[in-house]
């Protein structure tokens, strides 16, 4: 795997502002960045990195509020209930998304092993 | 205004100031994708006596967006809703959720075992941080050390782990598991251990010899 990886020497990543005034100038693809290419001057190599709240700040697009295409119906999984009741939870979650009380009324699926 | 903006692509006879737009619909933005470093794979366990381990072992989706990567985290279960003797396992495209996989069978896993109490409290947001630091690449050069993460929805207590590579890789494996530690907000005094995957499957007692703990 990796143990004869070769680090590379660090070098300051090149940097260049580009100012937007309207949406339109945005590129019409997300694999660009005005610009040029947001990820294409990482040194020593290209990796893509995303910090926690931008990936968080994600959850709410409008393309991530619908099932992926082709998603297998798993009972007590992907199933259409589940999907309500995560629909019912994210309400709830708005304000205090860390722990919810248990309400007792989950049953717990039956033990299998 | 652009600044300092490369040569456009069109060549025009006096520098103008106003660069071509791109068309695009209002609002377009909302629906940009963002591309990942890696594709992955989530698959589902279900404990089926009845069948063989593999069998049991469900592939859900795979995914190389954040955004598609939210669209199948919003409409699947918590893991703290599954069946006992149920697994969720995310891995890099092209690594199988097991052992014997070529690219697993050296490595072995930063495992966090969750006291009963804590599936109520923590078990789907350590997994929820779990996820979005392997699809987020959190750990610098060590990312490529990983192959994966595994939560157990189990009786006695669930476990949640990250799976690397190569159990010698001592350095990559400790930046994983510093930083881990760090982005859970683990207290100082809790110790998660890894554990390889040899020492796991041939183990005799019930418990597994660390090889690093952080």
């Amino acid at each position: 795997m990796s143990t004869s990886r070769q680090h590379s020497e660090s070098r300051a990543i090149p940097t260049r502002t580009v100012l937007i005034n309207d949406t339109t100038q945005l590129p019409h693809d997300y694999c660009t960045t005005p610009g040029g290419t947001l990820f294409s001057t990482t040194p020593g190599g290209t990796r893509i990195i995303y910090d926690r709240k931008f990936l968080l700040d994600r959850r709410n697009s409008p393309i991530a509020q619908t099932p992926p295409a082709h998603l297998p119906v798993i009972p007590g999984v992907t199933s259409q209930k589940v999907l309500n009741e995560n629909k019912k939870n994210e309400a709830n979650n708005i304000n205090n998304h860390d722990s919810k009380p248990g309400t007792g009324e989950d049953a717990q699926f039956e033990m299998d092993i | 205004m652009a600044t300092s903006e490369p040569r456009g692509n069109e060549t025009e006879d006096s520098p103008n100031e106003t660069p071509t737009p791109a068309p695009a619909v209002p609002g377009s933005e909302q629906y940009i994708k963002h591309p990942l470093q890696n594709r992955w794979a989530l698959w589902y366990f279900k404990n089926d006596k009845s069948k063989s381990w593999t069998e049991n072992l469900r592939l859900i989706a795979k995914f190389d967006t954040v955004e598609d990567f939210w669209a199948l985290y919003n409409h699947i279960q918590q893991p703290s809703k599954l069946g006992f003797g149920c697994d969720y396992c995310l891995f890099k495209d092209g690594i199988k959720p097991m052992w014997e996989d070529d690219r697993n069978k050296l490595g072995g896993r930063w495992l966090m075992t969750l006291s009963k109490q804590q599936r109520h409290n923590d078990l789907d947001r350590y997994w929820m941080e779990t996820l979005l630091c392997l699809v987020g690449e959190s750990f610098d050069e060590a990312s490529d050390d990983v192959c994966g993460a595994v939560v157990n929805v189990r009786p006695k207590g669930d476990k949640i782990a990250i799976w690397t590579g190569n159990c010698q890789n001592r350095d990559a494996i400790m930046t994983i598991g510093q930083q881990y530690k760090e982005r859970l907000n683990l207290p100082i005094k809790t110790l998660i251990g890894y554990q390889s995957h040899d020492d796991t499957s041939s183990k005799s007692g019930s418990t597994t010899k660390n090889m690093y703990s952080v």
